[in-house]
């Protein structure tokens, strides 16, 4: 049987399955709505708006970073990533391995329990966890990184499971090549198996130091920028996926570039994320002179992979567009199907991206990371990203598949239709006020930024947006994630049926009528070269005031 | 070769050979990012084999 769509394919998978997928994003948006109502309150604290006992503060903080960033993110790649290798991978959508995928789902959740009771009883560790910070508390931070052990080890049963489930659907077609989806499927997997290493080798030693057996970690730090590098790339690698796996749903064909193509770009990832490594040593003191150039010669291609991926995907999207009859230079983008929830996501996460991107860009220069890697600059570019980029894709994808796993599409569609473009204005004033505060110095970390009235006035201004801006991104998320459970939870009228599909013209064919998808993404990448080279020069004429290290 | 095995030995290949170079050229010496590379290389070794494996056994 010809692939028909994700929502019919998984609509067939069987109610066991469907009860993981279901289990998984229930704990993904739990997790989310936790970790942003704690992340509003460090906003509002830094705002002046409200008072937390300062411990009280850094466990918010500490519960923010841990929820939003670790347990919502891959609770919610979980269960995307099951649900493409099964319904991509195999003819009739099953798991393999399915009593790993639950384990694994029972250990990240565990996982999750442990963390935050550790934040909440002991001292707070923040999401780096350095020992350090522990030694008076040894038992709770041994808690805490048991947390992260378990998520470690439960992310690896899950990503095996979906492995082993797109090695079965090869199999039953007799070793036929993968598809482009299930293909990234496993490379997203992979790189899962290889972050759960990355866990482990920055948090067992840490985990043996608190339970008394083993000496306090010397470098904590590298073994931390080392995860942290995988996770940046992760997510954005499964956000692309998903990007591709929805507009495959919505056109009703591939890439125009044929699977193959589609694969080397997929593959692209996995190659770029080791060398692209070295810029997260730039802090370091002791690094060589021309591993130094090396590295900032190398984080120019960070954004290789997902700006070719992108390509291959508006130009599918173009083509194929034109091939059934639009007309325009944007009519393409009425191909898109604008009454469904995931589209007004996509359409924020991308432009997200593009600002997002652009920051990045200066950070990752050598000369500016240590200027700029202690402000409010960092946190705040990098939530374009965690929130304008990656969650609203993994929202938008959870919109489009809830249907398939209930029958019932989530209740509120209207509301879920206008929130990527309300949680993307605030996240405007949020990131921007960040950004500002940042250049003139404003410390991240800090609660109270004021210094006893002796703090430059601009910061409180930018204090007071950031207040605003969060308090404002996080109720929009909040509504995001609790419709979506009602949606889990059967609430929402009876899922209409996936509209038919006509076939796909041949991809080929049609390449060639693609022209304003490529020159847009063209303009838009000199827009972000030079509004990078622009903040290079705004940079230069303004007084940063912290330095230091770390992300 | 199955294109879906060549694609995974290819990362192992790649992801082996800087994991060797981050391990023993001294400018770079960084012993963490070999044994997180070099353990990611398995991974990408492990699966091509998992995948050209299941091929044969049809
Ligand atoms: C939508 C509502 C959100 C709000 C209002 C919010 C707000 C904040 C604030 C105020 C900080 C503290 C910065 C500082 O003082 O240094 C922060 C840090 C952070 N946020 Fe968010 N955030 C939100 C969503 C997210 C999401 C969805 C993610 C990840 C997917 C995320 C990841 C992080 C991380 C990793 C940090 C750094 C924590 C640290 O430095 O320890 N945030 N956020």
């Amino acid at each position: 049987m010809a692939f028909d769509g994700l929502v019919p394919a998984l609509a067939r998978a069987p109610a066991r399955d469907k009860a993981l997928l279901g289990s998984l994003l229930a704990a993904a948006l739990a997790a989310l709505a936790f970790g942003v109502v704690a992340g509003a309150w460090v906003a509002l604290t830094r705002a002046g708006a409200a008072a937390p006992a300062p411990e009280n503060g850094y466990r918010l903080l500490t519960s923010h970073g841990t929820a939003a960033f670790f347990f919502w993110l891959y609770f919610a790649q979980g269960a995307l990533l099951l649900a493409l290798a099964m319904a991509h991978g195999r003819e009739r959508p099953a798991l393999a391995l399915r009593p790993l995928a639950w384990l694994g789902g029972a250990l990240m959740l565990a996982g999750f329990a442990a963390t935050q009771a550790a934040t909440w009883i002991g001292t707070p560790l923040l999401y780096d966890a350095e020992p350090d910070l522990a030694a008076e508390n040894r038992a709770s931070a041994l808690l805490f990184y048991a947390g992260y052990l378990g998520l470690a080890l439960g992310l690896a049963g899950v990503a095996l499971s979906a492995i082993a489930t797109a090695v079965a659907g090869k199999r039953e077609r007799g070793g036929a090549p993968w598809s482009a989806v299930t293909f990234g499927a496993v490379a997203w997997a992979g790189l899962i198996l290889v972050s759960a290493v990355a866990v482990v080798n920055a948090f067992l030693p840490a985990a043996l130091w608190a339970a008394g057996a083993g000496p306090l970690p010397a470098d904590h730090s590298t073994g931390w920028h080392i995860l942290f590098h995988n996770l940046q790339y992760l997510p954005l690698m499964g956000t692309v996926l998903v990007w591709y796996a929805l507009v495959r749903d919505f056109t009703g064909g591939g890439s125009v570039f044929g699977e193959r193509f589609s694969k080397i770009v997929f593959a692209l990832y996995l190659v770029f994320v080791p060398p692209t490594s070295l810029y997260h040593m730039f802090l370091e003191p002791g690094l060589a002179p021309l591993v130094r150039a090396l590295g900032s010669v190398l984080s120019l291609f960070v954004g290789v992979p997902t700006i070719a991926a992108f390509l291959v995907i508006v130009i599918s999207l173009e083509a194929r567009a034109r091939a059934a009859g639009r007309r325009g230079a944007f009519g393409w983008l009425r191909a898109l199907p604008w009454g469904q929830p995931a589209a007004d996501a996509l359409l924020i996460a991308v432009l997200s991206l593009a600002l997002g991107g652009t920051f990045s860009f200066v950070l990752i220069q050598e000369k500016l990371a240590g200027l700029l890697s202690d402000t409010f600059f960092v946190p705040a570019y990098f939530h374009f990203l965690t929130v304008g980029t990656v969650s609203l894709t993994l929202l938008g994808g959870i919109a489009h598949i809830v249907p398939s796993l209930t029958g019932r599409a989530p209740p509120l569609r209207r509301l879920l239709r206008a929130l990527p473009y309300a949680i993307g204005a605030a996240l405007l004033v949020f990131a921007f006020a960040g950004v500002a505060g940042g250049l003139a110095g404003l410390p991240r970390r800090v609660l109270d930024a004021g210094y006893d009235g002796l703090a430059p006035a601009a910061w409180r201004a930018v204090s007071a947006a950031l207040g605003i801006g969060g308090a404002a991104m996080a109720a929009g998320v909040l509504a995001y994630a609790l419709a979506l459970l009602a949606g889990l939870a059967r609430f929402g009228a009876a899922a209409a049926p996936a509209p038919a599909r006509e076939a796909a013209p041949d991809a080929a064919a049609i390449r060639h009528s693609a022209w304003s998808a490529p020159a847009s993404v063209a303009v838009l990448m000199l827009a972000i070269y030079a509004a990078t080279a622009f903040a290079f020069d705004l940079m230069r004429a303004l007084p940063v005031q912290a330095s230091g290290s770390g992300h | 070769m199955d294109e879906d095995v060549a694609a995974l030995a290819l990362v192992f290949a790649i992801w082996a050979l800087l994991a060797a170079a981050y391990a023993l050229v001294p400018m770079l010496s960084m012993p963490d990012a070999a044994r997180v590379w070099g353990a990611g290389a398995a991974v990408f070794l492990a699966l091509a084999v998992w995948v050209a494996r299941s091929r044969r056994r049809r």
